[in-house]
């Protein structure tokens, strides 16, 4: 290269990047420079901007479909819901977009507990500029029950209000047939008529919303309070300017169990929450929330709300370190690592009404499933489709997980062993009653018996799928993995990965043979816990097969009925009684942990506040960042 | 050169529908659900049709040869089929990811390259001599090393301990931005989308997270082309043209970068060529160690949760991206080497 032009080119690069510093750390108009006050370096953090890493992407922000915690903490975040709990304490149900908790005393409750009245608040604004009307309530709740996703929140609104669990049995009520393939294929006279019947389910009177019960409910209240986020109130006109439902009672089939990349509110929002839904960056694993400056109850002191998805742990630990994140999402076992750690807060022991489970698929599907299933035959190189449908494997793996050692060495004592399907922490549990614990004696027996001893003589080929990022549940499948592989070298357990949402998609599918699912209450009763685990129209029946489904159909069904309506605390006892013990006689799933919850943030995040009942792992509205 | 690239250029449409037929025979092999999954445009399709009304419907019942049509005119129309650990059709996948990898690896590609080459030429010059152990020694170290160790200790020491390079494509001031709504990102690569919206802010930011897993790329990838360049360079060395230009008085520097290195860059044009790809196609430990949200993640997260479209249409997506980038190499051999272009 000749002299000159290598002249020439260091001046232009000496220029070029004379300019770029220029522009980066030079006099900026005021935009410019408030953008650029929040460049970080080291552990200097914006005071207005936060920023929390978590790991599985949301499965929607459709309220009506939502059913796992990564959606609802947005949710939490961009609506509001009618009522609350006060400090996060669940004794103390306070009004939010109503304006008085209905009780029998302040008349707001008829004494037969089947009306309950709720005044909605006035002056409440929509991100969308509008306000709150009573209307939009109705709408709410009625465009919920219209869509009704399978294995969707809905239940919640379906039993209290109409007695029944879904769509299919409120329209088998009214004549039409429950087991319809289309919706569109049912009488239109049918359809009216079920829609006449939710309704009249939800009336609007004057400034107030009227609940006509099917029977007393006492959860109900709890059901639309916040941290239920299918009670999260939308404005009419905005969803119906954005193509839903117009509330139309002839028309409501068209939205009826969409898919929820179908449903209006995926990866859009429009609540009267304290933030604002500014963008989902999927590319990016990112979603961006933006303070609403006019939120009734006063802007939040954070402006903007980062939440981002970063599944490799080390990263989110350095980000966390380097100030670059307030708060992150961290597996109880890395805890060890961070604490002690300069600017890093533990919060440990938090309160939390959940319980975590093995769930066994007792109708197998083969088809398109071969990846998972193997042959789909007893032959040692898969599992036939009735697998868990026999009760010895069910009980054989049951045996063969180590409680104690997961609880110890994986939960870090945090929690206690489930002794059942009810926490320990709610009445009614079966804590000192009879249960399952590790003996891989008892087990090898069920494995022996399991199919006429043709299991213990073929063997089995299985894959244990997890959610990737979810250490504790990989590990939890990986002590299941080492112990019934010990029992019988012929038994083969893969442990696999697998995205959120993925994972999610295939629950709804019904393809996983065994999955691990965390139960977090919707509301406080024990009653959530074995509606969702062991009734035949349950959360988790769907994931489960039609084997489970006969199975609690037959055994479980009427006695969870039964249970929620008794009148006196000792019948409820009594019926709950006899629930545990036919949950142990036929060993359904494998509950281990009731586990503790725990927070991991910079220790200049302040306002956190813990509710049982939320979600969401923070309410974003309460923080506030306190950096010098 | 011209008929040269013409011939070639000509040739590769029968490249590509070899490349096509190789992975639609694969695709073949598939069960009819896993085939389906292929063809469909959204997850509302599977919602009310069985999985063998959908056979019939997208003709998959059909012979192989009517099949291979058929799904040749769906991916002329670019219609890869729909995503589910992605959430969105294959081509979107591709087009939302695919710049974020093309960014890191158009970055580290020049050091890669020419530290590469440097070294090489450093420690042939040097052989046998101190220069070259060392050299050679530092080149071992980044190739024994895997991936992941490298990257967190990279992340550690300039992230965690010096706040330098932090992980992910932006920082979170700057993704503000460019999540606002008023930044347009043309190109997906946030280097080139900055420069055309005028931010050098954000230009500089990126480039900022740019750097540590250019680092680890690049040591990772040194140790390959030193060695090609530095045998390759030996062997030159040795040649009697080299003898002669040395004989005939000319300087050190021009034999070394006339006579020898050019003569020595054959092997290495084959090795960057392939190495261009790999960095094209994903560095998935690089981009999971530093949260860089590029296709090598998507690729290997599709596999993990057995998304059969993704991968395939990646694959697809690869093999053109494969046949184009040999189509350079070949292009560059004659360029350097004339005897390449006589034949």
């Amino acid at each position: 290269m000749n002299s000159r032009l290598r002249t020439v080119l260091v001046l232009l690069l000496v220029l070029a990047v004379g300019f770029a510093v220029y522009s980066y750390f030079g006099p900026k108009d005021d935009a410019e420079k408030d953008d650029q006050d929040r460049a970080p370096s080291g552990v200097v953090t914006d005071p207005k901007t936060f920023v929390y890493i978590s790991i599985g992407e949301p499965d929607t922000l459709d309220p009506a479909f939502a059913y796992d915690t990564a959606s609802g903490e947005i949710i939490h975040q961009v609506y509001d819901n009618l009522f609350d709990y006060e400090d996060g304490d669940l004794d103390k149900l306070v009004p939010r977009l109503a304006t008085e908790v209905p009780t029998v005393e302040n008349g707001l409750i008829s004494d037969d507990g089947r009306t309950i009245k709720v005044p909605i608040r006035k002056g409440v604004k929509f991100h969308s500029g509008n306000e709150l009307t009573p209307e939009d309530v109705e709408y709410t709740i009625e465009r919920a029950m219209i869509s009704d996703p399978v294995g969707g929140p809905i239940w919640m609104f379906f039993e209290p209000l109409l007695g029944v669990q879904n769509m299919r049995q409120l329209i088998a009520t009214v004549g039409g047939p429950e087991n319809f393939s289309d919706i569109n294929e049912v009488d239109p006279a049918i359809r009216r008529a079920a829609f006449d019947k939710i309704d009249a389910a939800v009336e609007v009177e004057g400034d107030a919303v009227v609940f006509n019960l099917a029977g007393p409910y006492p959860p109900f209240l709890q059901i639309l309070a916040k941290g239920g986020s299918w009670a999260s109130i939308l404005e009419k006109a905005w969803m119906v300017e954005n193509g839903d439902w117009d509330g139309n009672p002839d028309t409501w089939a068209k939205w009826y169990d969409p898919t929820k990349e179908e449903m209006t509110l995926y990866q859009k929002a429009n609540g009267t929450g304290p933030f604002k839904l500014q963008a989902w960056d999927r590319s990016g694993g990112q979603i961006v929330l933006k303070r609403f400056d006019d939120y009734f109850r006063g802007p939040a002191e954070l402006e903007t709300v980062f939440v981002k998805y970063i599944e490799e742990y080390n990263t989110r630990q350095l980000m966390l370190q380097s100030g670059d994140a307030d708060a992150i999402y961290a597996d109880v076992q890395y805890l060890d690592q961070l604490r002690g750690v300069e600017g890093i807060r533990i919060l440990e022991g938090l309160e939390q009404i959940s319980n975590t489970v093995l769930l066994y698929n007792f109708t197998i599907p083969y088809e398109g499933n071969e990846d998972i299933v193997g042959s789909g035959k007893l032959d040692g190189n898969g599992i036939p489709s009735d697998f868990f449908a026999e009760i010895n494997v069910r009980k054989a793996f049951n045996y063969a997980f180590d409680y104690e050692r997961y609880l110890n060495e994986v939960a870090n004592g945090a929690g206690t062993i489930s002794t059942g399907f009810i926490p320990n922490s709610l009445p009614f549990s079966n804590e000192g009653g009879e249960w399952y614990y590790h003996d891989l004696e008892l087990a090898e027996q069920h494995f022996r018996q399991a199919f006429d001893g043709e299991l213990w003589e073929k063997g089995f080929k299985l894959t244990v799928l997890y959610n990737t990022g979810n250490n504790a549940r990989k590990t939890a499948a990986e002590i299941l993995e080492y112990n019934i592989e010990s029992i019988n070298p012929k038994f083969q357990i893969e442990v696999q990965g697998m995205q959120w949402a993925t994972y999610l998609g295939k629950l709804d599918a019904g393809t996983l043979p065994v999955f691990f699912m965390g139960w977090l209450a919707d509301f406080p009763d024990a009653h959530n816990f074995v509606d969702a685990y062991l009734r035949s129209t349950g959360a988790f029946a769907g994931y489960c097969g039609e084997g489970l489904v006969e199975l609690t159909k037959a055994e479980f069904d009427d006695l969870v009925a039964q249970a929620m309506q008794a009148p006196t605390s000792e019948e409820r006892a009594t019926l709950y009684k006899e629930i545990n013990r036919k949950a142990y006689e036929y060993a359904i799933a494998l509950p281990y942990i009731d586990p503790a919850d725990h927070r991991v943030m910079r220790d200049w995040v302040e306002g956190f506040v813990h509710c049982p009942a939320y979600s969401a792992k923070y309410d974003f509205y309460s923080l506030s960042k306190q950096v010098d | 050169m011209l008929t040269f690239i013409t011939r070639r250029l000509l040739f590769l449409p029968v490249v590509l529908i070899g490349v096509t037929l190789m992975i639609f025979v694969a695709m073949s092999f598939l069960t009819p659900a896993q085939l389906v999954s292929a063809y469909i445009k959204s997850p509302e399709e599977l919602k009310n049709q069985s999985v063998s009304e959908l056979v019939v419907k997208y003709g998959l019942d059909q012979p192989i040869w009517v099949r291979y049509i058929n799904w040749m005119k769906n991916v002329l129309k670019g219609d890869l089929g729909y995503s589910v650990s992605a959430n969105m059709h294959v081509t979107e996948a591709i087009a939302k990811r695919f710049p974020a990898t093309l960014e890191l690896a158009i970055f580290a590609v020049i050091p890669v390259i020419f530290g590469g080459i440097w070294l090489g030429t450093v420690s042939a010059k040097n052989h046998n001599q101190p220069l070259d152990h060392a050299s050679r020694i530092f080149a071992i170290v980044g190739w024994s090393l895997p991936d992941f160790v490298f990257g967190l200790i990279i992340l550690l020491i300039f992230y965690g301990l010096a706040g330098w390079f932090p992980p992910g494509r932006l920082s979170v001031w700057a993704d503000n931005i460019i999540l606002s709504g008023d930044f347009v990102q043309y190109t997906g690569m946030n280097t080139i989308d900055a420069l055309l919206n005028g931010r050098f802010d954000i230009f500089l930011d990126a480039l900022r997270h740019l750097v540590a897993p250019t680092i680890t790329l690049a040591y990772l990838w040194w140790a390959y082309i030193l060695r090609i360049t530095r045998s390759s360079m030996l062997d030159v060395l040795n040649k009697d043209y080299v003898r002669t230009a040395r004989a005939k008085g000319l300087m050190e520097r021009l034999v070394i970068n006339r006579h020898v290195r050019r003569n020595a860059m054959i092997p290495v044009v084959t090795v960057v060529g392939s190495m261009i790809l790999g960095l094209l196609s994903g560095v998935v430990i690089v981009e999971t160690v530093f949260d860089y949200k590029g296709i090598g993640l998507l690729i290997a997260k599709g596999a993990q949760q057995m998304d059969y479209t993704l991968v395939l249409g990646t694959s697809l997506f690869y093999g053109v991206l494969l046949v184009l980038t040999n189509l350079v190499v070949d292009v560059l051999y004659a360029v350097i080497d004339p005897r390449v272009r006589l034949e």
